[in-house]
């Protein structure tokens, strides 16, 4: 095994965000994210980047997560080509 | 159906061959759960050929409760009269129950959730006690989101009053939601596909989740 990492560390999961519609595109749109922590922190992160408040935010399978999943269950459920792709819309023509 | 051009809603047709999958589905990957049934009604007897109906979950206990402070204030309040039977009950937290119906609306073509809540008695809950019971996302969700906002209305097949998740941003989201998938693309818009995307996004409001497998298997039968 290559990996140096101790057994405590958090296996990390490449998050690749992707805009919708007209959602401004982020300039860093991967980034890594501990598999231990919520989904919500995307989500959060996300709101952070755009300052926007009304985001849509769902996976690559026609579904959006609960907030509360955990990143590594939809990174071994929905992730593949070794990362989850996450897309994002803000209100658009709802505003 | 084409995604481009397609606007996120559902005919009634459809609704009804959407909620017969959703329903079966639901059993098979949720079998802890009580299932989703059809309730058949005859709005128009007129026009009897036409079967309109709605999905119904019913008696569901909110994982997000936490009552248990507050009931103890109130169960000091009120001493019942003395009862051996329900004496046990009064002392832990106060179960209360939910009932969440898929209806579906003509005026918007998609789908949309009635719920309601009671005690075990079959006092329905005010909308502040509803309130404590939701997911601690979804008071945000509400606050913040122009998608998604409750407000108490007639049912539509009961008559009575019941909240409901207001349905006039559902098919722009769910418009967004099958433009992200690229299979959908070539593949088309799977009806049977509709309800789950759906209560993907309407259940994070109420704390209904719904099983990866169950998600991952739509996806694999496209």
């Amino acid at each position: 095994m290559s990996t140096a990492e101790s057994p405590t560390a958090a296996k990390k999961v490449v998050i690749h965000l992707r805009a919708t519609g007209d959602a401004p595109i982020l300039k860093q749109a991967k980034f890594k994210i501990p598999g231990t922590d919520k989904f919500a922190k995307v989500i959060d992160f996300l709101r952070r980047q755009l300052h926007r408040d009304t985001l849509f935010v769902y996976v690559n399978s026609a579904f959006s997560p609960n907030p509360d999943e955990l990143v590594m269950d939809l990174y071994n459920n929905f992730g593949f080509d070794g990362k989850l792709v996450v897309n994002y819309a803000c209100s658009m023509a709802w505003g | 159906m084409e995604v481009l051009s397609w606007d996120g809603t559902l005919s009634s047709r459809d609704f009804q061959a959407a909620a017969r999958v959703f329903a079966e589905n639901w059993k098979q990957f949720n079998p802890a759960l009580p299932p989703w049934t059809w309730v058949p009604c005859l709005k128009q007897p007129s026009r009897l050929s036409q079967e309109q109906g709605y999905l119904s979950l019913e008696k569901i206990c909110l994982l997000g409760s936490n009552k248990e402070d507050e009931q103890e204030d109130v169960d000091e309040e009120e001493p019942e009269p003395v009862d051996n039977a329900t004496l046990i009950e009064s002392a832990g937290p106060q179960v209360c129950y939910y009932d969440f119906h898929i209806v579906y609306s003509d005026s918007y073509r998609v789908p949309v959730l009635y719920f309601r809540g009671y005690y075990i008695d079959g006092q329905p809950l005010a909308w502040d006690e509803i309130e404590k019971d939701l997911p601690a996302c979804s008071s945000k969700v509400l606050l913040e989101s122009k998608w998604t906002f409750i407000t108490q209305e007639e049912h539509p097949h009961l008559n009575r009053p019941w909240y409901k998740l207001h349905p006039c941003g559902t098919s722009e989201w769910m418009k967004l939601l099958f433009l992200g998938d690229e299979s959908l693309a070539t593949n088309g818009v799977a009806v049977e596909q509709y309800l789950v995307s759906w209560l993907s996004v309407v259940g994070q409001v109420v704390g209904l989740r719904i099983p990866f497998d169950m998600l991952n298997h739509h996806k694999s039968c496209n």
